[in-house]
């Protein structure tokens, strides 16, 4: 290594320490605070928070509070299968570099959460993109119409895993059923490809 | 007794039969008269007299209405390619040589094109205001001078008469935008009215100061004034800026385009036209910018005057294209005003220049004996 | 100003079939001239981008994402790229890494070109749609001599990329960096100078930099208000080599607003900061581009199955930032969940914030001046 590269490694090793030590702090602040709260470090120094619902709002406030320039990012949702859903929101901090990821594990038969989209007013269409393709309900927002689907696909929540797409509903479409091909499907046990059409 | 009577009026039927085939013929007969002589008098004005014959020759021929329709068409066509060329593209150049045949193929195929009346529109109408605007933007072109003795009328007020037909056309699109029945277009008709509102007293005004300085509001007078001294742009180049950009306002092109904004309110009050009635909006756009030019020709540059070797109508042409060049290029520098911006540009800087124009003129004529005209 | 013409409100939908609504429809609730309300309406342009993703392998997904946003698709596709090779944990060969990010920047670049054409378009001068466009062909000429086609380039790709600079593309490359250099000072005559885009842009859409944060804008039209938010500087990414240059991030103090607001005017005089600073940025790395494979086929062979995991891949793009959140189960052939952040998403939603109390006129001038793709928010 050259003198320049060594120097480099030194210098973004010291920053890193900043901006993990950044990130373990307020992660550390928010586990004072509630302590059924789990974290865990993301690579590229980053923190999860892994979170049950009550808390959103009030993990969201202090993130308004203490970092002025928070940048909402992304809120959505994930479709473990069984019943089991996640909210995740993303929140970058450009002066800190931290990238907060926070983990809302959710039950089907209970999916509602907290709106944020009052504090974060980008987050407003975010919450209600969720809210049509996985069915989460956010209590308080506003505005929950319909924004990227058609009036058809109302309540069929389309991200879910139970919404199929392969070719068992193709006739629901008026098109003639092709000759069977080996299709790619998505099944998170992986069946080889030749069988995953034998449906 | 009753039944005399009736005998009486029995007898009075065969008469009164008659007499109603007599009215019966009588009328027939008067109007079969009344096509008669209609007849003689056009055949007897069409090959009796000289004079009159030289009149419809201009009206309809040259430079009357095959004249205009084939200069509006040769303007569409310099437009287009003139726009072309500035914006790095060669214009239509498929049909014809230099694409000339393109206008004619589009006016074919708009025309055999479906009209489609839009179920909210006024039907009789839509028809209707189309043609109307295309034949009140034709007739100013009566007065126009090409030559000392190729001006189809020449009447003292002509100037004025030009303005009270001009003024007419925003109203028409005003009607135009309201009975489509779209909410863009009445967005456009109250725009193109509000453009009227701001463009034709700074328009009409400009004019005052050539009038002045020739003496006359005819304009073969002004055109023939100015063969005889020299052109009033050297005198009033101020005038002619505010003249061509009133101009520019009044027909409704870009950067005053906001009636007509296609970003903003699809295509304004022209919006649902289609087929014929497009072609005749369309054109209409064009011969309101080739009538603006020949009046700047008229009013600033003189008309037909010019080198001596060359006939009077060929150097109208020449300074006709020249002024239209102008035209083509100030459409096509400027993005597109709002129309609020429109109205304050037009009260604020275009109508004091203009009225300080007209000071200028007076105050010339008045202590400088600037005499030109008679 | 009050509106002072009418008292009842009209609707109007700004809706699908418009001459200047490329895939979208609002709702304007307007009193006279005035815009009172402003209710966006997307969803015409859906594609269903992440559900399709869970149907296609590792290497198939970059096609979806480029086909998001066109004029940008070497930043389109990144995110997806970057969340693979993050979930994989595999090497890019060194030379892989200086062809992407020259190509990002060409990308940005030819993303402003497309741009200036579509706002000028919507302001009614047709002259400064064609002149950018103009440009633009040398740009595509030299996407198509490096990728074999002009738009739908698919050229990153997990593990490198999948072609070559040839002498050919590097030719073409340097016509079209010489054209857009050549026409910059007329471009900014053309516009920056014009009194009438002056008139129609000045203290229109204006916001701060704090409100922009809150609703999530990104990219220029935050850079505009003199805040230096540039994932290439922030987000160090090993996989691109933004470090081997010696550049700064554009910001631009604007001249009437001060620091800390901008409007759409500004947005423009920015737009021309970052295509000076892509142009620095590729000027420097040209030459730095080193000898060697462009893939190794073993790593390209470990993305068919990848292990279980989950990563965030983040770019800047040409209109803010753009993301892809990926999951995936183990051994999998597909991910299991995709989630795109496309950087319009949050301008569009933010005209609901920005437009009352402008004039009709300014709609397409202030959405136009975030720089909107409907691929983006629609997916």
């Amino acid at each position: 290594m050259s003198i320049w590269e060594r120097w480099l490694f030194w210098r973004m090793s010291i920053l890193t320490e900043v901006l993990h030590v950044a990130a373990a702090t307020f992660a550390r602040e928010v586990i004072n605070k509630f302590p059924d709260v789990e974290s865990k470090p993301l690579n590229d120094n980053g923190v999860e928070l892994i979170t049950p619902r009550t808390h959103i709002r009030d993990i969201v406030n202090m993130i308004d509070e203490r970092f002025d320039d928070a940048f909402p990012e992304l809120v959505f949702g994930v479709d473990l299968e069984e019943g089991n859903f996640e909210v995740i929101y993303i929140f970058w901090m450009r002066s800190s570099s931290l990238l907060l990821q926070i983990r809302i594990p959710l039950q089907e038969n209970d999916l509602w959460v907290d709106t944020v989209s009052d504090i974060f007013p980008g987050f407003e269409w975010h919450e209600r993109e969720t809210h049509e393709m996985f069915g989460i309900d956010f209590k308080g927002h506003q505005d929950l119409r319909l924004l990227l689907l058609p009036d058809e696909l109302e309540g069929q929540y389309p991200l879910r895993k139970s919404f199929k797409t392969d070719r068992s509903r193709l006739e629901e479409s008026g098109l003639t059923v092709p000759k069977p091909k080996p299709s790619p499907s998505a099944r998170p046990d992986d069946k080889p490809a030749k069988e995953a059409d034998s449906e | 007794m009753q039944f005399e009577d009736f005998i009486n009026w029995l007898n009075g039927i065969p008469g009164w039969l008659y007499d109603v085939l007599v009215w019966w013929f009588n009328a027939i007969w008067w109007w079969i008269n009344l096509l008669w002589d209609s007849i003689v008098i056009i055949w007897a004005s069409m090959f009796g007299n000289a004079e009159v014959l030289a009149y419809w020759f201009k009206a309809i021929v040259f430079p009357g209405l095959v004249f205009i329709l084939l200069g509006i068409i040769f303007t569409v066509w310099a437009t287009r390619k003139t726009w072309g060329r500035i914006q790095g593209r060669r214009g239509p150049y498929n049909l014809g040589k230099y694409g000339g045949l393109q206008l004619f193929a589009d006016a074919i195929k708009l025309i055999g094109k479906e009209s489609i009346i839009p179920k909210g529109a006024k039907r009789w109408m839509y028809r209707f205001l189309p043609s109307f605007l295309l034949v009140i933007v034709l007739l100013p072109f009566v007065f126009i001078p090409w030559d000392t003795d190729w001006v189809i009328v020449d009447l003292s007020v002509s100037l004025v008469l030009i303005f009270a037909f001009l003024t007419a056309i925003p109203v028409i699109s005003l009607l135009a935008g309201w009975i489509s029945g779209s909410k863009y277009t009445i967005i456009g008709g109250f725009r193109a009215a509000n453009n009227q509102f701001a463009s034709e007293i700074p328009l009409v005004l400009s004019t005052v100061g050539p009038a002045m300085l020739a003496g006359s509001l005819s304009v073969l007078s002004i055109a023939q004034v100015q063969a005889d001294s020299f052109w009033f742009i050297f005198l009033l180049p101020l005038n002619f800026v505010t003249f061509l950009i009133s101009a520019v306002m009044s027909v409704g092109m870009v950067p005053f385009d906001a009636p007509v904004a296609d970003s903003e309110i699809l295509f304004g009050w022209r919006t649902e036209f289609s087929g014929i009635w497009f072609v005749m909006t369309y054109f209409a756009e064009f011969a309101e910018m080739l009538f603006y030019s020949a009046m700047m020709v008229t009013l600033f540059f003189g008309g037909f005057s010019g080198p001596a070797f060359l006939p009077g109508i060929v150097i109208f042409l020449i300074k006709l294209m020249i002024v239209m060049f102008f035209f083509i290029i100030v459409t096509s520098s400027f993005y597109r005003l709002r129309q609020d911006q429109i109205v304050s540009f037009s009260w604020k800087y275009l109508l004091p220049l203009t009225i300080l124009n007209i000071l200028i003129v007076m105050f010339g004529m008045a202590y400088f004996g600037l005499y030109i005209g008679g | 100003m009050k509106p002072d013409i009418s008292d009842e409100a009209v609707e109007l939908w700004f809706g699908p079939q418009h001459v200047a609504a490329h895939g979208w429809a609002t709702k304007l609730t307007l009193v006279g001239d005035y815009i009172v309300e402003c209710d966006p309406n997307a969803g015409y342009f859906h594609r269903s981008a992440e559900k399709c993703l869970e149907f296609r392998n590792f290497r198939q997904g970059a096609l979806i994402m480029e086909r998001l946003c066109m004029p940008e698709a070497f930043l389109a596709e990144y995110p997806y790229v970057q969340a693979v090779e993050k979930i994989a944990e595999i090497e890019v060969p060194e030379k892989a890494k200086f062809m992407r990010t020259i190509m990002m920047e060409v990308s940005r670049i030819h993303s402003i070109q497309f741009w200036w054409g579509q706002l000028a378009g919507e302001l009614g001068l047709f002259t400064m749609v064609l002149w950018p466009w103009i440009d633009r062909e040398y740009t595509l000429d030299a996407f198509e001599e490096l990728t074999g086609s002009r738009h739908a380039v698919t050229y990153s790709t997990p593990g490198g990329v999948k072609y070559d600079f040839t002498d050919e593309f590097l030719r073409r490359l340097d016509l079209a960096i010489y054209h857009l250099e050549n026409h910059l000072g007329k471009f900014k005559d053309m516009i920056l100078k014009s009194p009438t885009f002056k008139a129609r842009a000045q203290n229109v859409g204006l916001f701060s930099t704090k409100e922009a944060l809150k609703l999530g804008l990104s990219g220029p039209n935050i850079r505009a208000c003199d805040y230096p938010m540039d994932l290439r500087k922030d987000a160090h990414d090993p996989n691109l080599k933004y470090d081997q240059v010696d550049w700064e991030v554009p910001v631009l103090v604007s001249e009437e607003h001060g620091s800390g607001m901008c409007d759409a005017y500004d947005r423009m005089i920015q737009r021309f900061n970052e295509v000076d600073v892509a142009l620095q940025i590729i000027r420097g790395l040209l030459p730095q581009v080193p000898e060697g494979p462009i893939i190794d086929p073993k790593v390209r062979a470990k993305t068919n199955r990848l292990p279980a995991g989950e990563a965030y891949g983040r770019v800047e793009g040409a209109r803010g930032i753009s993301t892809l959140w990926l999951k995936t189960t183990d051994k999998a052939q597909t991910p299991y969940r995709a989630k795109i952040r496309g950087p319009c998403f949050n301008s569009y939603y933010a005209l609901k914030h920005l437009m009352p109390g402008l004039r009709f006129a300014d709609f397409v001038l202030v959405f136009g001046s975030l720089d909107p793709y409907v691929g983006w928010w629609d997916r």
